[in-house]
């Protein structure tokens, strides 16, 4: 990736890109496609998740038991695993999530010009 | 399918889906189902890599690279079928001899022994001021109470040595029991097989012993098959019948391992000898115990001269463990085969290095392209290391399974009497260990380190280089060549030392013994004390079983007496009239009957035989072999002459053996037989003096039959003729003379084997690591001749320049290897069975033989690259 696609797009993190797939699945059971679909979506294209990288991190959110995988049919009809979150992945996003806002937050007050200060 | 295989398969699917799905969204977008298909995987990214990283989220990477990389090793090592084999072979003799005989050495040099502490027993020897030490000194009872009184000792025990008549079976049958105080077998703690051992209590307040006995599991198993309830029954011992107690363990085998121990009786007044050992007191050394022991012995000799050395004394102690095992051949020899098997553990490991290091530098181009291509180092190490291991692993099972057939093959070759028959040999854990361990990380060490070298980036110069054609290894191959200078002065000592054994055992072969060991019976006869109480009784005895023998069909003469059947027995000091006494100066005594020289076959030289009167009467008349005869100045005859043998002017120190009535020292020679080999094969014949066999009556006597058939055919008829005398007789196990002298050259024989196939081994692996490592640095020149040949040298030329090379190595090894073997040889010279030394021929061979490896190994890849077309030979890439 160079740096000029940095400007539009911003390469995930690591551990954002495992929070956005636990809200993710927070609406319903989904498969990766769906899963980076509705990221890349939900995130108005300014958020591009290589497709390939998601597989890593749902087995990584699988192996803690964030996450569980069923089988089941895709919309074309192929076989395909569905993700859902379980009681603990449900745990992890409230308390991620608002740590996340927290810091963003945070991060937005010290960005954002400073209206009260005199010159 | 292997677990990660089945996890890989579903992830890899689950990944074509999405990017299916992806496809026909595309599709549906309105792009070509190409451009759609295009997209859809460019907006994945690699799917190898999501893969990789997914299976390693699950730590599933570790099993399934190993098994890639065992895969990949196995492939190459199935590709490479010459290297493998020869690597495989080298690492399994290697490490198999290694671990065999290293067992063997550990089991009958550092640990032989059951007893508690061996390394902590200590025995005496009293030596005069110019005595060498040559074993250990006897004590008698008094001194033993004594010697148990000194504060530097904690714990002192006794054996003594005696034959014992077992009656009431079958056939009466003489043994040698071996009597012990009482503290002895505490002295040694060993726990007894069944019932208990002999104890204090054993001999009474008065000395005398209680009627019972210990038997050994020789003893136990071949007249009591096994059977536990033995204990509390009784034999009959010297017409004494006796309780068992105890049974010891096999393992156990102080003095006897087929006959019994018994309680010794306490008598102050016994002189006859007992072998005394000792456990020092805690706290106290070695030196201040001899300091000790010495005031003492200097007592001792003023009350009991004759049996203590002259002039100032020295007391030693010896350890158990030196006098027992580590001393004379068995050791020496164990220790030479020690150092062989040790050279051919180091040609294996230089094989598997030298073939390590060629393989992998040979395979830098591989290693350089796959590092371009993305391989991370460690991960490349990796590889390499798992080959390593891989071959190093199954290189060592086999090497077990060598050692464990090796182990069972020598046991089964081990004569007799060669080691402590106490002695187990088993293969050794940490024996093992330390081989595969050595072995290991010989390939280990030289498989990596040129992979390591070659995994540092200098890529485009090794990718350019072709694979070392010319400049690239040049390093990797000085290395080798200095491998195979080591590999070919290895095989010289070995061989040398190789050639070393086999001489000192044909010399031995064509030794002349000085008598014809063909077709002599050898047994002993053994008469019950009681029944015979006087000299006269016993000679009377003695006269009528040889007369009877002597008129058997198929007997050509026979003799009975003791010693010299055919080795010298018992040494005594003495003076010739007219020269001066010299100290330590001995002969050996044997007392014969009128036929020993017609029974060994010995000629007379001079003088004449006993005649029938003097031997009746034991008359004090002497026969002397040509040594003895020396002893007197050259020009003298010593026939008619008279020397004093100091030993016949005391009483016999045992007193079951009963002397001629007015024995004195004085003896009057009367004739003089061939010298034999009276000390020893490989020794010089010892002067011997010949007493006729009545000067003295001991319970036993030895028999000798010269006979015109089959010696042993006779034992029925010379058993029946000794039961018509006296059915008591006893008589020991009958053998021949040929079988003692085999006996001798046993040992040696068994030295030679072992040691010439260490070397035939050792010869093997060297031959074919020099051919492989010299015929592998030639083929890597391929290119380089190529140049030389298309620059316009001729294919003479191209040979010179290679065999030049290899003679300047093959020649430094050679010449390494004859300089350390004549250093070992300056080194073993004296501790060989033999005084031998090196032919010119066996080392001619040797240097011939591996001139001619070196030699065959560069002509043929030599001779290959000349006659390629220089072309070819200049795209050649090794």
């Amino acid at each position: 990736m160079t740096t000029g696609e940095l400007d539009s797009q911003l390469e995930l993190l690591q551990g954002t890109l495992d929070l956005l797939i636990l809200q993710t699945l927070a609406f319903g059971p989904a498969h990766g496609h769906a899963i980076a679909r509705i990221i890349q979506q939900r995130s108005d294209e300014v958020l591009q998740v290589g497709h390939g990288s998601l597989y890593p991190a749902l087995q990584r959110l699988l192996k803690r038991g964030l996450i569980v995988a069923d089988d089941g049919l895709s919309e074309n009809n192929r076989k395909a695993r569905f993700y859902r979150l379980t009681a603990k992945g449900r745990k992890r996003l409230s308390a991620e999530t608002s740590k996340w806002q927290r810091f963003s937050s945070a991060i937005a007050r010290l960005l954002s010009p400073l209206p009260n200060q005199n010159p | 399918m292997k677990p990660w295989e089945a996890h890989r398969e579903r992830l890899e699917g689950e990944m074509q889906a999405h990017i299916d799905l992806e496809t026909q969204e595309n599709i549906d977008a309105g792009m070509s189902p190409a451009e759609a298909r295009e997209a859809a995987m460019r907006k994945f990214g690699s799917l190898l890599l999501a893969s990789d990283q997914s299976r390693e989220a699950w730590g599933w990477l570790g099993p399934e690279r190993l098994w890639q990389d065992m895969r990949f090793a196995l492939r190459g090592f199935r590709k490479n079928t010459g290297f493998t084999v020869v690597a495989l072979l080298s690492l399994m003799l290697g490490i198999g001899a290694s671990i065999a005989l290293f067992s063997v050495v550990y089991g009958v040099l550092i640990a032989p022994y059951p007893y508690a502490r061996p390394n902590q027993i200590w025995a005496p020897a009293v030596l005069g001021p110019n005595d060498a030490v040559h074993g250990w000194h006897w004590y008698s009872q008094r001194e033993l109470d004594e010697i148990q009184k000194l504060p530097a000792f904690s714990d002192v025990m006794a054996t003594s040595v005696k034959p014992v008549l077992l009656t009431g079976g079958i056939n009466p049958e003489n043994f040698y029991g071996v009597f012990l105080t009482g503290g002895a077998f505490n002295f040694l703690d060993v726990k007894p097989l069944l019932g208990r051992t002999i104890q204090p209590f054993d001999i009474g307040p008065g000395g005398e012993p209680a009627p019972v006995v210990v038997l050994s599991y020789g003893f136990w198993q071949r007249f009591f098959s096994g059977d536990p309830h033995a204990i509390g029954r009784t034999i009959t011992l010297d017409d004494v019948p006796r309780t068992i107690i105890g049974v010891m363990p096999p393992r156990f085998g102080w003095w006897t391992s087929e006959a019994f121990w018994l309680p010794l009786r306490t008598d102050p007044k016994d002189l006859s000898g007992l072998a005394v050992i000792m456990r020092l007191a805690p706290g106290v050394t070695q030196h201040a115990a001899e300091q000790q022991l010495n005031q003492l012995n200097i007592r001792f000799a003023a009350e009991r001269p004759s049996d203590y050395p002259k002039g100032q004394l020295r007391t030693i102690l010896l350890n158990y463990m030196d006098i027992t095992v580590a001393s004379g051949d068995m050791s020496a020899s164990l220790h030479l085969l020690f150092a062989a098997v040790g050279l051919l553990l180091l040609i294996a490991c230089v094989n598997v290095a030298n073939l390590q290091l060629a393989r992998t530098t040979g395979r830098a181009r591989e290693i350089a392209m796959r590092l371009a291509i993305g391989a991370g180092r460690a991960r490349l190490v990796r590889q390499l290391l798992t080959e390593s291991v891989l071959l190093s692993v199954v290189g060592g099972a086999l090497g077990v399974l060598f050692a464990l057939g090796a182990t069972h093959l020598i046991v089964a070759l081990i004569p007799p009497d060669y080691v402590p028959n106490e002695a187990r040999i088993a293969i050794n854990g940490w024996v093992l260990l330390f081989s595969l361990g050595v072995s290991m990380l010989t390939g280990i060490l030289f498989g990596l380190a040129p992979a390591l070298r070659s995994s540092r980036p200098d890529l485009v110069g090794t990718l350019k280089d072709g694979g070392g054609g010319a400049t690239g290894s040049v390093r990797g191959r000085a290395m080798r060549s200095w491998l195979v200078v080591a590999e070919i002065a290895l095989s010289v000592i070995l061989l040398s030392g190789a050639s070393l054994a086999v001489r000192g055992f044909v010399q031995l072969l064509h030794v002349d013994p000085g008598f014809q060991p063909e077709r002599v019976l050898r047994l002993s006869v053994t008469l019950g004390p009681k029944r015979y109480p006087t000299w006269q009784q016993r000679n009377v005895l003695d006269r009528n079983l040889l007369a009877g023998i002597v008129n058997l069909p198929g007997v050509e003469a026979a003799e009975l007496g003791n010693g010299g059947l055919p080795y010298g027995g018992w040494r005594s000091s003495y003076t010739i009239a007219g020269q001066a006494r010299t100290d330590g100066r001995k002969v050996a005594l044997a007392l014969i009957s009128s036929q020993y020289p017609q029974t060994l076959d010995i000629p007379l030289k001079h003088g004449r035989e006993f005649t029938e009167a003097e031997m009746e009467s034991g008359m004090r008349v002497a026969l002397i072999n040509e040594s003895a005869a020396r002893l007197w100045p050259a020009g003298e005859d010593p026939v008619g002459r008279s020397m004093q043998i100091d030993d016949l002017a005391h009483p016999p120190d045992d007193p079951q053996v009963l002397a001629a009535p007015g024995i004195a020292a004085g003896v009057t020679i009367v004739g003089v037989i061939g010298d034999t080999r009276n000390d020893g094969l490989a020794e010089a014949p010892f002067p011997a003096v010949y007493l006729p066999y009545t000067l003295y009556a001991p319970p036993e006597r030895e028999l000798a039959v010269r006979t015109s058939g089959d010696p042993l055919s006779l034992v029925n008829a010379v058993r029946l003729k000794a039961r018509d005398l006296d059915k008591d007789l006893a008589l020991g196990r009958p053998n021949t003379l040929n079988e003692v002298l085999g006996e001798e050259t046993q040992q040696p024989r068994f030295f030679m084997a072992l040691f010439t196939t260490f070397a035939a081994l050792g010869l093997a692996l060297a031959a074919i690591g020099i051919y492989s490592v010299i015929s592998y640095n030639v083929t890597q020149r391929v290119q380089e001749i190529g140049v030389r040949m298309a620059l316009g040298a001729k294919r003479g030329d191209i040979l010179r320049l290679i065999l030049l090379v290899v003679a300047k190595f093959a020649s430094l090894g050679l010449a390494i290897g004859l300089v350390g073997s004549i250093l070992i040889e300056r080194l073993v010279r004296f501790q060989l069975f033999t005084r031998t030394s090196f032919g010119v021929a066996p080392l001619a061979a040797i240097v011939l033989l591996l001139a001619a490896v070196a030699g065959l190994a560069a002509w043929l890849p030599a001779a290959r690259a000349g006659n390629l077309d220089p072309v070819t030979a200049l795209r050649h890439e090794a």
